[in-house]
């Protein structure tokens, strides 16, 4: 048994003292980089004896291709699949049978998906009953769930992980004595992936794609956003089509682990009853021993300018409701801020709750909710939303309409757009922009007291344009004037870049109607 | 600049050699002892004027506050004629205003400091909870009580809210999860208050003048507890307290009775027609009290059953094995003064659905008439003793825990006993409650899913589902009417 250790006698040990004011809020966050790359965070917070511990790789859907979308996801499921170490009694005597069950599958491929009419039956079926019974006998090398299991024994909570079009995180939260536990299952699985029981994986996440498809207008939701993201990598959603799901192989997620779950790709992020020296000398010891991996490109598509309006009409099982998106600036671009403050003028308050980053919501004190469920009693619902991801930004509206008046999603867009055109001319009242930004600094202040979701918001963060960028962004939004809100609102709400979407419930569209 | 950097180096070499060495393998990981003992209720607990009581956590970590109430009312206590009123009042009880201040003016000031004021009805609990920053909190607090005491329930909110909540009703049947829990409970508990849906009717009937009257009968100081924590100092708190409810005045409360004898449905397979690709499925029956003697023998067996996520032996089987679902295993779910529902879980695509039932048949039978092993005993007790600091992360989780076991009248020494308790269960206390408390033989076996295919079966378990037990059908409710549709 070949361990892929490579051991690091020389590397740099940098710890950067940060200390960040908010409203007068410290984060006091501190940082250190091995010297393969690995970024360590750690933030100290002692109301019981535990650590949250995450790290997060900067890899999500954004990085796949046609043809193997969904892999990033499948791939974060396949990490709980084991190690050289973990989830297997007999290293050696369970590759032998794998590679055979790889060959198996890469035959049975071939021959289903390269031959027009799929192929010769009766070979496949001669494969697979091979592969049916060597997946037999593996399972006596198998130590199931291990990773899983080890952590649940130790008093991990929260333990999970998951994958959006940019990041993958894998969570756990340990009793503050067992840190070390992390940093060795974590660093073996960083450097010694090795994917068992990949096939039956692969049926776990199609199971996890139809659950998805069972949830009434699924199906329409995830053409919209294709329809809207037509270029870039943000056209499919994190779960892949499913052809692709059938259809990726053992080699293209060894190609996607090598390519991705390296040091230098990644942030290890430690919040709770911790000392940062402890956590570095363990971070040295396990993580550091892993090599540096090459240098990663970032996505090279963005989304071109769309020239012309897009409009799509679904019918099916689900409530009928309006979708009104527009492209709006990514991360960084100095356009957010504005927006986000009219999202949430527009569609701020009450149940909406605390959502994420992103501005706005559907709440009882927002524009659109007075004008659009109270005074007009036009709609059930209405909401607005900006979100800027790392390379594409959307702004959308969501409303649902009043079923029992016989309003048509037609009429909420022309109510909508009617504010819009207003906003363009007169902005909004300076009362909304503070309310926009009180509420903004509130719930900044509020994400400090969990310590699971300042270690997600400062992860991510980190792995993008840096952790500090959680201040910078609140004093970006701190700035926004009433002129800002007309120019974003006068550049982005403009029909040619729009898409509009119009879901009707089945034979319900109209009073009356049956179900 | 180059020499900073080889200095570095050298420190950093210093630091490791002092530091850890790498372990081999887990296993061989040695970690300092930790001692923790959980806070303890009666620290936090402070009475304030006219019998209300609270749970208080001075927190001066952030210049946060947060402030509920957790009032003894909620939709099980509502005539059948008004089914709704609780969902009704949860949307009303802020937006329908106070006495003295229109619903908009509370939601508007509240939105403007950067707050949240919300309450929510659930089967026996009804929550108001406020948060805003500390410097806010005199404003916060005026607004809470004004709403908690004073509630107007006004027309138009009232109106508004109905109309939204009768929306709502015609997407009661278009969730295949939704339906299944509902229908799930409904053949379980028979037709109780437990079980109860609104209509458009049950909704239209309730008045302004309902909501009042329910508010005057569960809304008063002796029932309902506090719970603050945040960046305040405990005495000033309480001295504002008590002023804002020095004039409030107490009730005999009068919580209506409730039969705990529940209909023993026919066992056997209960199916749901709905169009989709995947099977929806629970299968068991009736399950235990909250407390029950045997709940923590109870919580480790399900652990290893199906209640412990990977770990769990149903997970193993049907997810890890045979790849046949994402989210499967098995569940005591619990309610405050009646016993709650067993279940296995999964959902699996049509023709698999035979096939992942039989498994978990296999695993209620398996942990009935086998001893669990030393390994999986020992993960699960480890389990529940290394994660139990968890519960009390945040400071205002652990001041509702403290109010909850006061309001539903469990032991207040219940956190400091509970590690005691879940040592004493065993390999043989976790046969006997497997046997005890799990019957594969009267379980119903509920699907909601696309009969044919999920009849036919496939190549592992081939149809038809009577195998599993006699066939019954359930059609659907219009949500709207509460008719059966056809």
């Amino acid at each position: 048994m070949k361990r892929n250790f490579v051991l690091v006698l020389c590397f740099a040990v940098i710890i950067l003292f940060s200390l960040v004011n908010a409203a007068e809020i410290q984060i006091d966050v501190k940082e250190h980089t091995l010297a393969n790359g690995l970024k360590i965070l750690m933030i100290q917070k002692a109301e019981v004896p535990r650590v949250v511990c995450h790290i997060y790789y900067k890899v999500g859907s954004i990085n796949e291709r046609s043809g193997i979308t969904g892999i990033a996801h499948l791939h974060e499921h396949m990490m709980f699949k084991g190690t050289q170490v973990m989830g297997v009694t007999d290293f050696e005597k369970h590759a032998a049978v794998n590679d055979r069950i790889d060959e198996l599958m890469a035959n049975i491929y071939r021959e289903k998906f390269w031959k027009a009419g799929g192929g010769d039956k009766e070979k496949i079926a001669q494969w697979q009953k091979e592969y049916d019974e060597l997946v037999q006998s593996e399972k006596q090398y198998i130590i199931k769930d291990d990773l899983w299991t080890l952590y649940m024994k130790n008093g991990g909570t929260g333990l999970n992980a998951s994958t959006s079009n940019e990041v993958t995180g894998y969570y756990v939260t340990l009793p503050s004595n067992k840190v070390e536990l992390q940093m060795w299952l974590e660093s073996d699985r960083m450097a010694n992936a090795y994917f068992r029981e990949f096939y039956s994986e692969k049926d776990v996440v199609m199971e996890e794609r139809r659950l998805s498809e069972n949830r009434p207008g699924f199906f329409f939701d995830e053409q919209v956003s294709a329809a809207f993201y037509a270029a870039s990598p943000y056209h499919w959603g994190v779960i892949g089509w499913m052809d692709d799901l059938r259809k990726i192989n053992k080699a293209d997620l060894i190609a996607f682990n090598k390519n991705y779950y390296v040091p230098n790709n990644a942030v290890a992020i430690y919040v709770g009853d911790l000392d940062p020296q402890n956590i570095i000398q363990m971070a040295e010891t396990y993580f550091g021993r892993i090599p540096k991996g090459p240098d990663i490109e970032p996505i090279r598509t963005y989304e071109p300018p769309q020239y012309s309006e897009k409009r799509m009409y679904g019918e099916g099982p689900s409530q009928t409701s309006l979708q009104m998106m527009f492209h709006a600036p990514y991360d960084g671009q100095p356009d957010a801020a504005p927006l986000s403050v009219l999202a949430s003028v527009l569609g701020s308050g009450g149940g909406g709750g605390f959502g994420g980053r992103r501005g706005g919501g559907g709440g009882g004190t927002g524009r659109l909710y007075k004008l659009l469920v109270e005074e007009k009693q036009l709609a059930v619902s209405v909401s607005a939303s900006s979100r800027a991801q790392w390379y594409v930004g959307a702004f959308q509206f969501r409303a649902t309409p009043r079923f029992d008046k016989n309003v048509q999603p037609e009429d909420l867009e022309k109510e909508i757009w009617a504010e819009i055109e207003k906003i363009k001319m007169e902005g909004v009242t300076p009362e909304e922009i503070q309310k926009a930004k009180n509420k903004f600094e509130a719930r900044f202040i509020r994400s400090l007291s969990s310590t699971a979701g300042l270690a997600r918001t400062l992860g991510r963060a980190e792995l993008h344009r840096g952790w500090r960028t959680v201040i910078t962004e609140l004093d970006d939004l701190k700035k926004v004037t009433n002129d800002d809100i007309k120019r974003v609102a006068s550049t982005y709400f403009v029909k040619d870049n729009s898409l509009t979407a119009i879901y009707k419930r089945q034979g319900g569209g109209r009073r009356g109607g049956r179900r | 600049m180059k020499k900073t950097l080889v200095i570095l180096l050298a420190l950093g070499a210093i630091f490791v050699s002092i530091g850890y060495t790498q372990a081999q393998k887990p296993s061989d990981l040695k970690y300092p002892n930790l001692k923790y003992d959980p806070p303890d209720p009666k620290d936090f607990r402070t009475e304030f004027a006219n019998g209300l009581r609270g749970y208080i956590k001075e927190d001066h970590s952030l210049p946060l506050f947060d402030i509920s109430a957790q009032i003894n009312f909620g939709g099980l206590y509502v005539p059948t004629d008004k089914t709704g009123l609780a969902e009704v009042m949860s949307g009303t009880m802020i937006k329908g205003g106070t006495k003295t201040r229109e619903g908009s003016e509370i939601e508007e000031r509240i939105d403007f400091i950067g707050g949240s004021l919300s309450f929510r009805t659930s089967e026996r609990t009804a929550t108001l909870s406020l948060f805003v920053l500390s410097k806010d909190m005199d404003e916060g607090l005026e607004l809470f009580f004004d709403v908690l005491m004073n509630p107007e329930f006004r027309e138009a909110s009232l109106n508004l809210e109905k109309a939204r909540l009768i929306s709502q009703l015609r997407q009661a049947n278009d969730q295949p999860n939704s339906i299944l829990s509902r229908e799930y409970e409904r053949l379980i508990y028979g037709d109780h208050a437990l079980t109860q849906q609104p209509t458009q009717k049950t909704y239209e009937s309730i008045s302004s003048a309902d909501l009042k009257a329910a508010h005057v009968q569960y809304f008063f100081p002796e029932n309902i507890i506090l719970v603050a924590s945040g960046d305040f100092d405990k005495s000033e708190l309480k001295g504002k307290i008590d002023k804002l409810v020095s004039g409030w005045k107490n009730k005999t409360l009068d919580v209506p009775s409730f039969s705990k004898q529940f209909p023993s449905p026919e066992p056997g397979v209960y199916f749901i027609q709905k169009q989709i690709n995947q099977g929806y499925i629970s299968l068991g029956h009736l399950g235990i009290e909250e407390n029950n003697p045997d709940y923590f023998a109870v919580q480790v067996m399900n652990f290893i059953l199906g209640g412990g996520s990977f770990t769990s032996r149903i997970t193993m089987k049907v997810r890890s094995d045979e790849g046949l679902s994402y989210n499967q295993g098995s569940r005591f779910r619990y309610r405050w003064g009646f016993p709650g529902t067993f279940s296995g879980y999964v959902q699996t695509k049509s023709s698999t659905v035979g096939y992942a039932i039989s498994l978990i048949l296999d695993e209620f039978n398996r942990i009935r008439k086998e001893p669990v092993s030393d390994d999986e005993m020992d993960t699960a007790i480890n389990y529940y003793l290394e994660s139990f600091s968890n519960s009390f992360e945040s400071p205002q989780r652990t001041m509702s825990a403290f109010a909850d076991l006061e309001m539903t009248g469990k032991p207040m020494d219940y956190y400091k006993t509970y590690r005691d308790k879940i040592k004493t269960v065993t390999k043989a206390t976790v046969q006997e409650v497997a046997n005890k408390y799990i019957h594969p033989d009267k379980a119903v076996i509920m699907i909601v899913g696309d009969f044919d295919p999920c009849n036919e079966g496939g190549d592992k378990w081939e149809g038809p589902l009577g195998k599993l037990g006699k066939m019954h059908t359930i059609n659907l409710k219009n949500p709207l009417t509460g008719e059966e549709l056809k």
